[in-house]
């Protein structure tokens, strides 16, 4: 075929030097003009692929175009535009080598590290990872120990958790540490317990399911908002980040998951009965574990707090030796935190699971199963 | 009954809400500005600086993202009702 392959290099008139990708690989543009290489061309390239920089073929090894290049030793034809390689059959056979199958592998495996480099960067300026891997370091044993304390908290002694050279120790060593693995179990659950219940009552379908999980991550979100929100503007500083308040405020689902148990064996006065009880129970828990947390400021770790607070759980030695004072942003503002906290957490658990709560015992008797 | 598009509403409409507050003619007169000769000298940990202080923060943020959310919003509920 009558093919020129360079039909729009600057033929002639002042020939200004292509941009070269590899200027080393180059050396200095000959002088000559630059159609002289191209000649042997035509025949060279339909044996396999041209030499791929540009166009303006300023080679210092022009004259190895006569041979035609071992094939597939040029990956890329970038920076080609009028390139020979036009027909797809020739692509097609230079895709086809090996080399080019290896180059191509790798490049796309360094796109996609670096990808995945980008990824987790940016995530990680939102989420702190590392943190969160903490909160889900559990084992079989914390999470038992955990739902027994948090039905009946009462005989429990000590409730610090153990510190490890300044940082706390992992839940799975010790069950005072908060987690989240118990939280998000339990809205998972919660949202299937609320489809069982629906459908027992006849008043499932399947969008419901999407209806109760996103109206409960929706309170999820407005609750921590609130306490957030609170904590900042009455400029309460304490030990307690956001991950943690996070953790507590999802250990109310594992009451609400009791209480619907409870409302599913023996009906509503059962349901109310163990909503009372579990309230109860979560808000000691939550009492006895936030007040270490909230009424030790951010500098002091493991002092106990020396004073009387209005809270009917009082402590049974509020003046320790250590007349520690507080630091700033005042006892009184979170002892008042404190007992929002306590007060709106069986309110919320209340709210998210009356609406589902049958009239009268909706298991069917076990006589009929079968 | 609240679902996630209920909050993202509600939100939205809190945040317009605070910044439509304008700073001269309606904080000033309120005594809510933040341009007082001896705005520096006063407590920085009562509850009124601080929420004065988030509102003002919340304005300066929010202000252009709010323009594009409220536009997208708009079109959404023009769409589909």
């Amino acid at each position: 075929m009558n093919f020129n392959a360079s039909r729009n290099v600057n033929a002639g008139g002042p020939r200004k030097a292509k941009r070269v990708v590899d200027v080393a690989a180059m050396g200095a543009p000959s002088p000559a003009p630059s159609f002289s290489p191209a000649a042997p061309y035509n025949p060279g390239y339909a044996q396999g692929p041209p030499p791929p920089y540009q166009q303006g073929i300023q080679l210092d090894g022009a004259q190895n175009f006569g041979t035609p290049e071992p094939a597939g030793n040029f990956g890329y034809m970038a920076g080609y535009p009028q390139t020979p390689m036009a027909s797809p059959a020739n692509i097609g056979a230079m895709l086809h080598q090996p080399i080019v199958q290896d180059m191509a592998m790798q490049y796309g495996n360094q796109l996609a590290a670096q990808g995945r480099e980008v990824v987790t960067r940016e995530l990680g300026k939102f989420v702190p990872v590392s943190r969160l891997r903490y909160y889900f370091a559990v084992d079989t044993n914390y999470v038992l120990k955990k739902l027994l304390l948090i039905l009946f908290p009462y005989r429990h002694q000590e409730w610090m958790v153990k510190y490890d050279q300044e940082s706390p120790v992992q839940p799975r060593y010790d069950v005072n540490a908060p987690d989240l693995y118990i939280p998000c179990m339990g809205y998972v659950s919660y949202v299937l317990l609320a489809g069982f219940m629906l459908g027992l009552q006849q008043r499932f379908s399947p969008e419901q399911i999407s209806v109760q999980a996103s109206g409960a991550l929706a309170y999820i979100v407005c609750e921590m908002a609130l306490y957030l929100a609170t904590l900042y503007v009455t400029a309460t500083r304490t030990a307690l980040n956001t991950l943690d308040l996070l953790a507590f405020s999802g250990y109310k689902y594992t009451a609400m998951i009791y209480s619907l148990l409870a409302a599913l064996a023996l009906g509503a006065p059962g349901y109310y009965a163990c909503l009372l009880y579990c309230s109860l129970g979560l808000s000691y828990f939550l009492v006895k574990t936030l007040r270490l947390r909230l009424l030790t400021g951010p500098t002091q770790t493991s002092e106990q707090p020396s004073y009387a607070y209005a809270a009917h759980y009082a402590s049974p030695n509020p003046y320790t030796d250590s007349w520690a004072k507080p630091s700033s942003g005042g006892t009184k503002r979170r002892v008042y935190f404190l007992l929002f906290v306590a007060i709106t957490q069986p309110l919320l658990s209340w709210w998210l699971t009356y609406h589902l709560v049958p009239s009268s015992p909706a298991l069917p008797p076990v006589t009929s199963a079968g | 009954m609240l679902t996630l598009w209920n909050l993202f509403e509600a939100t939205l409409l809190c945040l317009n809400a605070v910044c439509v507050l304008h700073e001269e003619r309606f904080m000033q007169k309120m005594g809510w500005g933040s341009n007082s000769p001896n705005q520096g000298f006063e407590d920085q940990s009562s509850v009124k600086f601080q929420v004065l202080n988030l509102v003002r923060s919340i304005r300066t943020v929010t202000r252009i993202p709010l323009i594009i959310l409220n536009i997208l919003t708009i079109i959404f509920k023009l769409l589909l009702g």
